[in-house]
């Protein structure tokens, strides 16, 4: 008699486990708010929206990636990116129901492995910290924002053309960070907020004024909740957590 | 004709030789690993299975990150190579390496079906009439098998050159060295109002897959067709 009822849990388990798997969420009270940001973003913005009384979804990608996303009719109520040039390509496909509004700022720094000293920002500085064989990381300029501030930055510094043969281009800046934690390569040019919290060090300040200013634009997609534009000026309330997080407040035009 | 930007030609250039170098460099290894799979019977066959499959089945970018922590300069095959100027993380060398590393389970499957298929009792009259071992797999073996080395090749280089997730892990996207076309497509997807370049290089993409396998369907009846002394 034993083994039918074992047989019956067995079935039981079984059936409950796919009746688990296939339910969908709990339905809830209020449909979150949908905001769909650049991956750089994310801690600060993980942070501001535990302070919205009512619930967010927030879904992270590379800038190009999210706007392709909203573009195609992702279920986005607000989209926030790390580059001006994707929000004027997605207010061209009039995917944007409001005005752009710059929601913070932020600098790059040279970032080192764990434990690297600090250096001066000059060819040489550079040189000596590589080596003769050395390379250092950073966003592809062609398709990472971070990669075009700082080939910019370079080239103002007149860096560029004996550096750039030296790079290794990743494909977003968090990869080249990644290679600089782990110690692969020795420099990265990387945003001075995604170096928290990673095991490397800033060994040295990027001036601001090498490159066109770093803007996260902030926007309400078209047909969005009518809540999306309180969030917002949430969002522009928030300056205080971007800038606990390494970010700047936006920059006075 | 497809009007390209220069670098989506250099990636074309690199996709093809890093997949050509890594086609030829995995075949020697592939026919043995085929012969060991298809005809050993020792401890641990299994095991050799399962590893050989391994990069068929993980998620791409965890062989990519597996390379990378083996080959970077703290790595422990890395720290050897890396001062001789042998390195291969960042380099299209590396690039070549994923690529191999992701078609050799293909490789071998495609031998190893073929030696399975071939009949012992050839090697045997082959052999019961004087020819050395080595003799028999050149004169009996090899050609029973080609049609399957073929199809083999045909694979592996297709995977090759459509490798993503391990490669650009593993040595990033640097242009001409190591950004190869499916790099270079996910590179021009993040750029606004890049769709042209884009769209020939996917009908690049989609043209060298496609031609690989219609090549391989034109080669091997021929190829056994010969085998077979018609």
């Amino acid at each position: 008699m034993a083994r039918p009822i074992r047989f019956d849990l067995t079935r039981r388990a079984v059936l409950g486990a796919g009746a688990a798997l296939f339910a969908g969420p709990g339905r809830a009270q209020v449909a979150p708010l949908s905001v769909f940001a650049a991956a750089s973003l994310k801690p600060a913005l993980d942070e501001i929206a535990t302070d919205w009384d009512g619930p967010v979804a927030l879904s992270y990608g590379g800038s190009g990636t999210v706007a392709r996303q909203v573009a195609s009719g992702a279920p986005a109520d607000l989209v926030v990116l790390a580059a001006t040039d994707w929000m004027d390509w997605l207010g061209g496909q009039g995917a944007l129901a409001g005005s752009v509004q710059a929601v913070a700022g932020n600098r790059l720094v040279l970032a080192g492995p764990p434990g690297a000293a600090a250096l001066t920002l000059t060819g040489a500085g550079i040189a000596a910290r590589l080596g003769p064989a050395g390379r250092f990381a950073m966003g592809d300029p062609i398709s990472v924002p971070a990669g075009r501030y700082g080939q910019q930055a370079l080239e103002t510094l007149g860096l560029w053309s004996d550096l750039r043969r030296r790079a290794i281009l990743a494909e977003n800046v968090r990869a080249a960070l990644a290679y600089v934690a782990r110690g692969d390569v020795d420099l990265g040019l990387v945003y001075r907020s995604d170096v928290r919290g990673t095991g490397a060090v800033e060994v040295a300040a990027v001036p601001t004024n090498t490159h066109q200013p770093i803007i996260y634009p902030a926007a309400i997609v078209r047909g969005a909740s009518p809540q999306a534009g309180a969030f917002l000026a949430h969002l522009r309330a928030a300056t205080p957590v971007f800038v606990r997080h390494g970010f700047d407040p936006v920059p006075a035009a | 004709m497809i009007d390209l930007p220069p670098e989506a030609w250099d990636a074309l250039r690199l996709s093809l030789r890093v997949s050509t170098v890594a086609t030829l460099l995995s075949l020697p290894l592939a026919l043995w690993v085929a012969h060991v799979l298809a005809r050993g019977r020792f401890r641990g066959r299994g095991l050799l299975d399962a590893v050989v499959h391994l990069p068929l089945v993980l998620p791409p970018v965890v062989t990519g990150y597996a390379l990378l922590l083996l080959f970077s300069r703290t790595g422990p095959v890395g720290a050897l190579l890396e001062p001789l100027g042998l390195g291969l993380a960042f380099r299209w060398t590396g690039a070549a390496l994923a690529a191999a590393v992701m078609g050799f389970p293909l490789m071998v499957r495609a031998i190893r079906l073929a030696i399975e298929a071939v009949d012992p009792k050839l090697e045997e009259a082959a052999a019961t009439l004087g020819a050395s071992p080595a003799r028999v797999w050149v004169t009996v073996t090899l050609p029973l098998i080609a049609p399957g080395i073929l199809a083999g090749m045909t694979l592996g280089f297709a995977k090759a050159f459509g490798e993503f997730g391990a490669t650009i892990t593993f040595v990033a996207s640097i242009p001409g060295e190591t950004r190869t076309l499916p790099s270079a497509i996910y590179a021009f997807l993040q750029v606004p109002g890049a769709d042209a370049p884009l769209r020939g290089l996917v009908l690049i993409a989609v043209a060298v897959a496609i031609g690989a396998v219609l090549v391989s369907n034109w080669l091997a009846p021929r190829v056994a067709a010969r085998v077979a002394g018609r």
